[in-house]
């Protein structure tokens, strides 16, 4: 797979969000304006990598796999944030907090395999050399 | 429980759920829902673009999609014959993650693609083993007493 300025974004929002979650539901705590807020922090980079991805697809790149496959993904990763949200509202226990965490780890998931076929599963590493430039460096 | 004002209306009549929807069952609930997601994700994709390939894998895995998406209603529905549905689907997901995975370590050459219960779920950290005996127990514990 390859690693590019998305999937190192999406790692670190995704992975603290699940540890704040999870921490939170360890010390027995309802869902509270941290753990939306992490939650939300998810739902808000799927939102800016949707539109992001648009942009790129219509400013020219190209999706190396099954592009409706893609879409799908994407789609599903941004409703999934929005799922756990309405779950964990419905009944707010500490048991909450750890719905709010699967959130998390499941769009870092998500984002493992629409990288895969973003770049294809056989690209080179340049490509993720160059999608490190290209994101992580702003240029 | 949810918590609902007493002058809204039922959904269905006043099931009993046995507290199967609160607390740990939230989360079990939401593991079904991410399985189902994630099987039926793969199923439709590996049926739609290469089918040819490997289809009884396929169809395998459409089967275990279907069995989630049951499992996750069932759990996440009020009252007994729900309770019935969803212990009936966790017992058939048991037995599928034992059968297949047993099968595709015993013969690999007939399981060429992977579903999610290949190799007792090993693609997926092993979490298609665990959920059914979780999902069993948790029933179990929520049971209604006749």
């Amino acid at each position: 797979m390859t690693v590019d300025g998305w999937f190192i974004a999406a790692l670190v929002i995704g992975v603290l969000s699940t540890v704040t979650c999870v921490g939170a539901a360890i010390l027995k705590k309802k869902p509270n304006d941290i753990t939306l807020l992490a939650v939300a922090a998810v739902w808000l980079f799927t939102l800016v990598y949707l539109v992001a991805s648009i942009v790129r697809v219509a400013t020219g790149s190209t999706i190396a796999g099954a592009t409706w496959e893609f879409w799908a993904y994407l789609v599903t990763a941004v409703c999934i944030p929005i799922a756990g949200f309405y779950w964990a509202m419905l009944e707010r226990s500490f048991w909450s907090n750890y719905v709010l965490g699967a959130v998390g780890v499941t769009v870092v998931v998500m984002m493992a395999r629409m990288a895969q076929i973003w770049y294809g599963s056989g690209a080179p590493a340049a490509a993720a050399l160059h999608g490190l430039t290209t994101i992580g460096f702003g240029a | 429980m949810t918590q609902e004002t007493p002058t809204e209306p039922r959904d269905t009549e006043q099931a009993p759920d046995n507290g199967r929807r609160s607390g740990a069952g939230r989360l079990l609930i939401t593991v079904y829902a991410i399985f189902a997601i994630a099987a039926t994700a793969r199923a439709g994709f590996q049926i739609a673009t290469q089918f040819e390939q490997a289809p009884l894998a396929y169809l395998l895995s459409a089967f275990a999609a279907v069995v989630y998406i049951v499992a996750t209603v069932s759990l996440a529905s009020r009252g007994r014959t729900a309770a019935r549905i969803a212990a009936a689907a966790i017992v058939v997901e048991l037995l599928g993650v034992l059968v297949i995975g047993s099968l595709s370590l015993a013969d690999p050459a007939a399981f060429p693609k992977a579903t999610v219960w290949s190799l007792y779920g090993q693609g997926y950290v092993f979490v298609p083993l665990v959920l059914p005996i979780l999902g069993l127990w948790w029933l179990y514990r929520h049971r209604t007493r006749a």
